[in-house]
């Protein structure tokens, strides 16, 4: 093609986009969004997931975020409740109980110390119990934020709070803002990655990942250990390489002819699209592979070839991020602590099912920090609200010990993308029905995690029926205290 | 280059004629509306300085001697003051807005006071005139519109598109699936309008159509939230088609949808109508508050209500009165009071349910249900001759499944309860006593009567009554426990004004938004439907027509629309057959390097649209032209391929499903079971929303991800192999008869010399892979479509299904040309 000819392409490709993609697309960006450097730096918006930079110098350049679906039990991991165990099986006080709904106690509950053991551990004296043994090795690393809190006491909408800002489906989630705001770093893999383990997906849905209003370049694409990688990117089951290669050719060159005779730039983005899928197919397969990994590493976060376990997730978390994935997001589900089911016991089931969490947790900062991945890359781990400090009522004359959901108090744990190590920041009060020093709620969190890859979330917006919407909707406080 | 595109984006606003009159709605209002009224507009405790820049008085009254707005005055206004200000105490908008006026728009606010500062308000609550036609000699007022501003912006009509590609471009859009051949054959000759009229006929425009009004209506077959269970409500859905297919006027598709069920002696359509507000979610998992989950459901009626016909955004005087628009939260509230009304209460039986029989069946059902209830009445006062051999039985001790009988049966005779012995001798009675043999009989055949003439049924919308009507307060900052004054009903009447003759109820709302002078209803449709027409509307944002939406391109032409639109009857055929009729849709789409340089988005319409459909369309035309597509209407939803994800939804069951049989398997994607929490993925890819709110525009994206899906998607390998095998029955003998075959059945044209070249070539190289591989061959042409005809030459059918994708994956399949 004639270099004029290209010149006049590209530029009607990216006309096309400011115009045509969504409401107020990349035009939007450069004209609502990033008023401050966009309009500097134009070429940045021919593609929508060109690396772009932030509002200002950012800690962390990739987020990957652990999810654990259902609200893990902080009283039995880090908020450390000497008076509550004192106080255990006693009545709830009835001043906490005024006025309030839970999701399945009614009447006076008991209260219930941990039956766990805690300590302090590294140089900051974290508290953490007996349930993550691999954490406490790690305490050096990470900041606790130990009085998170939140609006929904209800899985769904607490989730979606958490990432998308706001209770119901329909805004963009966490990780389509980062991507939309910072573009990604390799144009052959997805932007933002989602993957989910244990078999069900999170309750707030496909909405945890959506893009809302904003274009749907930016949704998170769920990506498999097993079967097809990315939906559909396999070839069907009689089509090899070299022809798959050959159709691609010949489909090239008829829609080359239908752009030379209709002059419209959407086929010009096709045919690329095209030939990226075609790279997709050999470097998303070849990421998501750990079978490339050395037996020590695929050891340390006790990943198996083949499964589609949380271990082996936070293994791919590591390569995707390291091809240059933006945001990464691991569902784990199982977190829900009823005590309906041993499984939902906060001794042996908690015991359980942290085995199979905090190692390779653990393994995967230690694996960023010695890759020098770390500084750059921002892990947030918890869940979307905290548990009561009383039994669940449903489950309270039975065997198991149980939790029933809880708003007012749960811990996040951060660690790396300019987060301080050996760190607790915030306290709940002696028997851990809410924060009484530096709160945090997650419209704050939300915040951080924005400021930290560089952005005033007040100014990443995007124009949707009338109004500038951002991620903390009106809300969120940048908590500086907790960055390095 | 940017520079240019921001100046086309900002057309009404960014250019300064000083000659011309400044208009205030369309130059001078968006600018203050973006940067000021938040603070100076019409919520109060929002606003600032004491100061309205929405409200002309207050705007220019005199404040001590000091005026914000003097007309006449720029340098004396406060407004151009503070904009000029450097000193960052006094320069509006404040710094920590982050919003700045450039100096072009500065240049117009200080041309309009200049001007007398003349207001107005927001063009779209403005009455709709009906602007006369202008002279320009074109047939078609709506060319005739088109052909002024062309003029006006330097350009002219491009050239009738070719007949077959005309052929085929009404025919997806009027019906949402491709001509087949010998259609485009039989009407290479009729007349264009004949043709409309042709496509406008058939049922399938009724299916296409519906599919467009599922998305305002967040029409879905489960009922949300994280459990998502499923929910029948699919006579909604073939009430829309066959509305739809009748040419139901607008006005009563309203009406009938927002209160059929308060209209006089509702008939039964009119009752399954109201399910369109019974498509709101209701949340079954364990814990959760229906009032809580009732009241997001109505909520979230107000919220479509206004979105779907009027284009308003109402969400944001839910928690606050509306910064930019004149709507109050004593208002939403008084829109909500006609909404709360409905019986429904976030019930997993999703009740108020209507129950839908087939003719007479109804009749015959309650005398069955009597019967029955009669003979089972009998089995439990038997006679005596019915227990002859119940000790017998006892004796033989026979095996029972049920625990309460089994236990009956496993106590001592002599310990037995009176109940269980009565347990026992009344299950002896009813299923094994040999003298009720003929009994019995008669009784189970009526139970399967019964079960067999179950009616379909419809959740609905019914108004309480007496003393259970509810109560409406104000909801403070949109918390639904936390409760302001009580309000009636009610609605803004800036908007549109209330006829007093019309019942306080959803009707006398609904009425409001039908009446004729309802500024925004007439003129949001015709843009919907100017949208679907030509792809991007007369206003862009057309779900959003209040001061923070997009100006109309051509605010004549729409009120045009919508004027003729009221007048015709509210007739949506007629009008969209006018809109296919013009000079302006009959173009070619190919694109001139000047019309894409000036008008990229063709807004001007001065060459034919081109856009991608919906992956529905998508996937429907890929059936038609394999010869898959069943032809099968409306009832329950079906179950296409759909990739197992081995994925539970949280608290529900599995995300995957069982794939349906025979034709349902390739039914239009209209009657794919909607999921709200697992969505159909391939539709999904293509930019479908879930369904869970109303989305009055789709994005239309184009990713990598699109391309796997019409490339590898097991839907769409069955139609490359289901069109080989159709190209090798009915192309003839020739490779290039086939092809040609491909062509017309794929893209209604012929094939040029080159493309038959590139696709010969393809042939050849597949072929000889396929002949080389016979197994490769085998799954390439069978899996998934199944078993080829016996005798089919197996490498032969494999390559031509490669090049059935390849054509099936031409830009110009995949866009409406």
């Amino acid at each position: 093609m004639n270099p004029l000819r290209e010149a006049q392409l590209s530029l009607q490709t990216r006309r096309t986009f400011l115009s045509s993609v969504g409401q107020f697309s990349l035009g939007a960006i450069a004209l609502h969004a990033m008023k401050t450097d966009a309009l500097g730096a134009p070429a940045a918006n021919d593609k929508p997931l060109a690396p772009r930079k932030p509002h200002f110098k950012a800690k962390a350049k990739r987020v990957i975020y652990l999810h654990m679906s259902g609200g893990p039990p902080n009283l039995d991991i880090f908020d450390h409740k000497p008076e509550l165990v004192k106080r255990s099986t006693q009545d709830c006080p009835d001043s906490f109980l005024k006025g309030r709904t839970f999701a399945f106690t009614t009447g006076v509950p008991k209260l219930m110390g941990s039956p766990r053991t805690f300590k302090q551990y590294g140089q900051g004296g974290l508290w953490m119990s007996d349930a993550v043994p691999n954490f406490q090795k790690i305490a050096d690393e990470v900041t606790l934020v130990k009085a998170m809190h939140t609006d929904q006491f209800n899985h769904a909408p607490a989730e979606l709070l958490l990432f998308t800002g706001h209770n119901r489906q329909g805004r963009p989630s966490l990780g389509s803002w980062a991507t939309y705001g910072l573009g990604t770093e390799n144009q052959d893999l997805p932007g933002f990655v989602t993957m989910i383990s244990n078999g069900v997906q999170p309750s707030g849905g496909q909405g945890c990942w959506g893009s809302g209003f904003i274009p749907s370049v930016f949704q998170g694409v769920q990506c498999r250990g097993k079967g097809d990688p990315v939906l559909f990117a396999n070839d069907p089951p009689g089509m090899t390489r070299d022809l798959r290669r050959a159709t691609l050719d010949a489909l090239k060159d008829l829609n080359q002819r239908q752009q030379d005779e209709l002059g419209h730039a959407e086929t010009v983005t096709r045919i690329a699209q095209y030939e990226l899928a075609f790279r997709m197919q050999t470097s998303v397969p070849d990421v998501m592979d750990i079978a490339k990994e050395k037996p020590a590493t695929l050891e340390a976060y006790g990943a198996k070839p083949g499964e589609s376990s949380f271990a082996n997730n936070c293994l791919l978390a590591r390569r995707l991020v390291e091809k240059g994935v933006r945001f990464v997001h691991l569902f784990d589900w199982g977190w829900d602590f009823h005590g309906t089911n041993p499984k939902e016991d906060i001794r042996d089931g908690l015991t359980a099912k942290m085995a199979a969490t905090d190692k390779p947790v653990a393994a995967l900062i230690n694996d960023l920090k010695e890759r020098g991945l770390l500084e750059d890359t921002l892990i947030v781990w918890g869940g979307e609200f905290g548990r009561t400090p009383f039994r669940e009522g449903r489950t309270a004359k039975g065997e198991v010990l149980g939790r029933d959901h809880y708003p007012d108090c749960f811990t996040i744990m951060m660690a790396g993308g300019g987060v301080k190590g050996g760190f607790q920041f915030g306290e709940t009060d002696e028997m851990g029905f809410g924060g009484v020093k530096d709160k945090v709620h997650v419209h704050d969190l939300q915040a951080t995690i924005m400021h930290l890859l560089g952005f005033d979330h007040e100014r990443l917006t995007y124009r949707f029926q009338g109004r500038d919407y951002r991620l903390t909707d009106v809300h969120g406080h940048v908590v500086k205290e907790i960055i390095a | 280059m940017p520079s240019k595109a921001i100046l086309f984006l900002g057309v009404f606003v960014g250019t300064l004629c000083p000659a011309e009159p400044i208009n205030f709605s369309r130059q001078i209002r968006p600018i203050l509306s973006d940067n000021c009224i938040a603070c100076h507009g019409p919520d109060e405790k929002a606003r600032k300085g004491k100061l309205r820049l929405d409200d002309e008085q207050d705007a220019k009254r005199d404040r001590k001697g000091d005026f914000v707005i003097l007309p006449g005055k720029p340098e004396q206004s406060e407004l151009i003051k503070r904009i000029e200000s450097t000193d960052p105490d006094d320069v509006m908008p404040p710094p920590k807005q982050h919003k700045t006026i450039p100096p072009e728009q500065l240049a117009l606010l200080k041309e309009w006071i200049k001007q007398g500062a003349p207001w107005g308000r927001h063009w779209s609550y403005e009455p709709v005139a009906r602007p006369s036609v202008p002279k320009s000699g074109e047939a078609s007022p709506v060319d005739a519109f088109l052909a002024d501003r062309q003029k006006q912006e330097g350009l002219t009509w491009s050239p009738e598109a070719p007949k077959s590609i005309l052929v085929r471009r009404l025919a997806l859009d009027i019906t949402g699936l491709p001509p087949s051949p010998e259609e485009v054959a039989k009407l290479a000759g009729a007349k264009h309008a004949d043709i409309v009229a042709h496509f406008l006929a058939k049922p399938a425009y009724g299916e296409h159509w519906a599919r467009q009004w599922l998305d305002l209506a967040r029409y879905a077959d489960s009922a949300g939230y994280p459990s998502d269970p499923g929910r029948v409500i699919w006579a909604y859905r073939d009430w829309v088609i066959k509305a739809l297919n009748k040419n139901q006027p607008y006005d009563q598709f309203v009406l009938e949808q927002m209160a059929g069920d308060l209209l006089p002696k509702p008939t039964e359509d009119q009752l399954v109508a109201t399910a369109f507000h019974r498509n709101t979610m209701t949340q079954n998992e364990g814990g959760t508050s229906d009032e809580e989950f009732r009241n997001a459901a109505v909520i979230d009626r107000v919220n479509t209500t206004y979105a779907v016909f009027m284009g308003t955004t109402m969400a944001c005087a839910q928690c606050h009165t509306h910064k930019y628009d004149p709507i109050t939260i004593d208002e939403y509230f008084r829109s909500y009071a006609f909404l709360n009304q409905s019986a429904d209460s976030d019930k997993r039986d999703e009740s108020p349910l209507h129950e839908i029989y087939p003719p007479g069946v109804k009749a015959q059902r309650d005398q069955w249900t009597k019967d029955s209830a009669a003979a089972e009445a009998a089995f439990k006062k038997p006679d005596p001759t019915w227990l002859v051999g119940y000790d017998a039985w006892l004796a033989q001790g026979p095996k029972l499944t049920d625990k309460p009988l089994k236990a009956a049966l496993d106590a001592p005779k002599e310990k037995r309860t009176k109940a269980q012995e009565k347990l026992l001798s009344d299950h002896y009675v009813r299923n094994v006593s040999p003298a009720t043999k003929a009994e019995r009989t008669r009784a189970d055949d009526l139970k399967k009567q019964i079960a067999a003439s179950a009616p379909v049924t419809v959740p609905i919308m019914q108004d309480l009554t007496g003393e259970k009507r509810r109560k409406t307060f104000i909801q403070l900052r949109g918390n639904w426990q936390a409760l302001g004054d009580q309000v009636d009903e009610g609605v803004p009447t800036h908007l549109a004004r209330w006829d007093d003759s019309a019942p306080k109820n959803r009707l006398g709302f609904a009425h409001w938004i039908t009446n004729r002078d309802n500024p925004l209803t007439a003129r949001v449709t015709m843009n919907r439907l100017w949208e679907s027409v030509f792809g991007v509307g007369i206003v862009r944002s057309s779900e959003e027509f209040g001061s923070q939406g997009d100006l109309p391109i051509h605010p004549e032409l729409l009120d045009w629309l919508a004027a003729e639109f009221v007048e015709s009857g509210w007739d949506t055929k007629r009008m969209l057959a006018l809109l296919l009729n013009s000079r302006a849709y009959r173009q070619t789409s190919a694109a001139s390097g000047k019309r894409n340089e000036q008008d990229p988005d063709n807004r001007f319409v001065a060459r034919g649209p081109r856009f991608r459909p919906s992956g529905e369309m998508l996937r429907d035309q890929a059936l038609a032209v394999s010869g898959l597509l069943s032809a099968k209407m409306f009832g329950a939803p079906v179950r296409p391929m759909r990739p197992n994800m081995g994925l539970n939804i949280a608290f529900g069951g599995s995300g995957d499903w069982q794939t349906s049989t025979g034709e349902d398997r390739h039914r239009r994607s209209l009657y794919t079971d909607t999921r709200r929490s697992t969505p159909y993925p391939s539709f999904a890819t293509f930019d479908a929303p879930n369904r869970e709110t109303c989305v009055v525009r789709r994005d239309r994206s184009n990713t990598p991800l699109q391309a796997f899906v019409t490339l590898n998607d097991p839907v769409f390998v069955e139609t490359s192999q289901a069109l080989a095998r159709r190209l090798l029955k009915e192309g003839g003998a020739t490779d290039e008869s086939r092809l040609r075959r491909a062509y017309a059945l794929c893209l209604a044209r012929e094939p040029d010399a080159a493309e038959l070249a590139t696709l010969k070539k393809l042939l050849a190289k597949s072929s000889a892979e396929y002949k080389a591989d016979a197994a490769l061959a085998l799954k390439m042409a069978t899996d998934p479509l199944g078993p080829a005809d016996k005798g089919a030459d197996i490498s032969t059918l494999a390559a031509w299904t490669a090049v059935s994708s390849v054509i099936m994956n031409l830009d110009e399949f995949l866009m409406r040309r």
